[in-house]
């Protein structure tokens, strides 16, 4: 009798320790939609009131002003640019690193993946002098390559994870059907390795969206901001109008959120398979 | 090809388990055999260089050359008044250590990577372990672990402050429901808990990307040794220290240096939740050095601030990457 119950005991236990932590994770969020929901003056209730009383679309519709659709904006084409751009310069960079075993492509590409640990923060002085030489400040450029550039080690060492799943015979035999390298990278490779690509361009996805510290280094006038900036600057203009500023933080996550759900198997394979296999 | 694609994808699909390597058809086989694959390295060696040119050169300009300039740039004084670069040699790093703020700005980043590593590091392992049972709700707990983690770190440090407001925030509220306090605690705005809330906002976002690392691990682990030890009548903790606990070091040890660098990094949760206020108490290196650079326009004294991050964290990746190296060594033997 016991040996059946106590196992149940056990697994309901760890269930209830599950809740627990969807509660510790969700907690925050509920808050945030709650209060997003909440007339303006509802979130000022002493004691906080986790329900809203009267929800409202109010706060999205005066979030959603000319500035947040600017920033929105900026943030999509300098997203999707580096997307492209990394994913474009990574998948050749992580096919010659797996290919080519020699021991000079493994000391470059070595010194090239440890630039992901690099503190962004102790070269952005020279990068912005840099940019301001250039001209470039202020533009979609600078933050472009700023994001390629810090995104590129990243993509290189998750790509190479799966391209070193896909066996050297596979090269060998396109060599004998009469490809050359080009061709068989473009034709047989590139395919092959799509779980890699998206998830890959789902992580620089959700690094750059967030990107602070260059954005707001690099853009000075409101038309450039991209969301995290605007985000940031929301806080000192409403003061403490929470429900706009909530409003906005949902906003600025859906996409996020949405992507990930949508490729998150992918996704999660892709993050592991470089973190866990080494 | 076609089986070789759909194995791929396959085990792609698999989500947490890792993914299998493909096998090639045996026709494929016997034509690689038939061959030395001697001629395949040097085939196409113009390619391999054409190909890794854009991201060397890239990272090379943007990164390492910048860390040069970061040393060069510790030499010369600027200041809002002067703004023209003047050679000091020396004198900038004399100042900095000649002021209490420098071993403060030390203290607080050790402090706030060690707290923060460590228990993003425990929360992770253990709620992998939860999220390993077999139960009706892993499968929808596994998904919204990561949620945290991908919410945007401005939004998550803004939502923080939020939870932290004396008067609005759902932490006092739940205090004072309890009985805990007496009336709203500010916080983020008093020097002794300042700190405490950004590591526990910190960790909140952080600890679910060290769950996913954790939970892949374990899935790595031989599920034969368990066994035999369930066997040898071991109970749940014993399992962990002796069986899981081993086999997982290397991963561990990895996780452990890479959160560190990474939270040593981490300058939006800080700056949004903070500034690195009251009265310094929460700045850490990239805080001040983007305080002295952009709010102060002491390009100089921000890049020897900067010098002394790029010196520590070269010590972590070579940490990093001995404990890699030895990784692979384990491996093969």
């Amino acid at each position: 009798m016991s040996a059946t119950i106590k196992p149940l005991v056990g697994k309901a236990g760890l269930t209830l320790l599950q809740i627990a932590l969807a509660f510790v994770i969700l907690l925050p969020f509920f808050w945030m939609v709650s209060v997003s929901l909440k007339p303006p003056t509802e979130p000022f209730a002493i004691p906080a009131r986790l329900w809203p009383q009267n929800p409202t679309l109010d706060n999205y519709v005066t979030a959603f002003r000319p500035e947040f659709r600017t920033y929105f904006v900026n943030s999509l084409i300098v997203s999707l640019s580096t997307v492209a751009i990394t994913v474009g310069l990574a998948l050749p960079a992580a096919y010659s690193f797996t290919r080519a075993q020699t021991r000079l492509v493994f000391a470059i590409m070595g010194l090239v993946v440890a630039a992901q640990m690099f503190p962004a923060s102790a070269i952005i002085i020279p990068i912005y002098k840099m940019m301001k030489g250039a001209g470039l400040l202020n533009t979609y450029v600078s933050l472009v390559i700023a994001y390629v550039t810090i995104t590129l080690p990243v993509a290189i060492w998750m790509l190479r994870g799966f391209l070193a799943r896909l066996p050297i015979e596979l090269d060998e035999a396109a060599a004998i059907d009469g490809a050359g390298p080009l061709r068989t990278f473009i034709a047989i490779i590139v395919p092959l390795c799509r779980p890699g690509i998206v998830a890959t361009a789902v992580f620089v996805l959700i690094v750059t969206w967030q990107e602070f510290l260059f954005a707001l280094s690099f853009t000075s006038t409101r038309d450039m901001r991209t969301l995290p900036v605007g985000m940031n600057d929301f806080i000192g203009q409403y003061g403490i109008r929470y429900g706009e500023l909530m409003a906005s933080s949902v906003l600025i996550s859906l996409p996020v959120v949405a992507v990930f759900f949508l490729l998150q198997r992918q996704f999660v394979a892709g993050v592991t398979a470089g973190a866990v296999k080494g | 090809m076609r089986s070789n694609d759909t194995d791929f994808r396959l085990s792609a699909q698999l989500g947490f388990q890792p993914l299998e390597k493909p096998r090639p058809r045996p026709a494929l086989r016997r034509i690689a055999r038939a061959r030395p694959p001697k001629f395949a390295p040097r085939r196409g060696a113009w390619l391999t260089w054409m190909f890794l040119a854009p991201a060397v050169v890239l990272v090379g300009a943007m990164m390492y050359y910048p860390m040069i300039g970061t040393v060069v740039e510790s030499f010369y004084s600027t200041s809002f008044i002067n703004p023209h670069p003047q050679f000091v040699g020396l004198a900038l790093y004399k100042k900095v250590f000649a002021s209490g703020e420098f071993g403060q700005i030390v203290w607080n980043s050790c402090i706030w990577t060690v707290f923060v590593v460590l228990f993003q590091n425990l929360i992770g392992f253990l709620t992998a372990l939860l999220l390993n049972q077999r139960l009706p709700t892993t499968g929808l707990m596994r998904s919204l672990v990561l949620l945290p983690w991908i919410l945007p770190g401005v939004v998550g440090a803004i939502l923080w402050r939020f939870m932290d407001d004396p008067q609005l925030g759902l932490i006092n509220s739940f205090l004072l429901s309890l009985g805990l306090v007496d009336h709203g605690v500010a916080w983020l705005a008093s020097t002794s808990t300042a700190m405490a809330a950004a590591i526990g906002a910190a960790v909140w976002k952080g600890f679910p990307f060290s769950t996913v690392i954790y939970l892949a691990a374990l899935q790595n682990v031989d599920q034969e040794q368990i066994e035999s030890a369930i066997i040898d009548g071991a109970g749940r903790v014993q399992r962990i220290v002796h069986v899981v606990l081993p086999s997982m070091r290397e991963v561990i040890a990895i996780n452990l240096v890479l959160t560190t660098i990474l939270t040593f990094n981490y300058f939006d949760m800080i700056w949004v939740l903070t500034r690195g206020g009251p009265e310094n108490a929460t700045h850490i290196f990239p805080t001040k050095i983007y305080e002295l650079g952009f709010g102060e326009f002491r390009f100089g004294e921000a890049a020897t601030y900067g010098v002394f991050s790029i010196l520590v964290l070269a010590l972590l990746i070579a940490a990093y990457f001995l404990i890699q190296r030895s990784g692979l060594r384990w491996r093969t033997r």
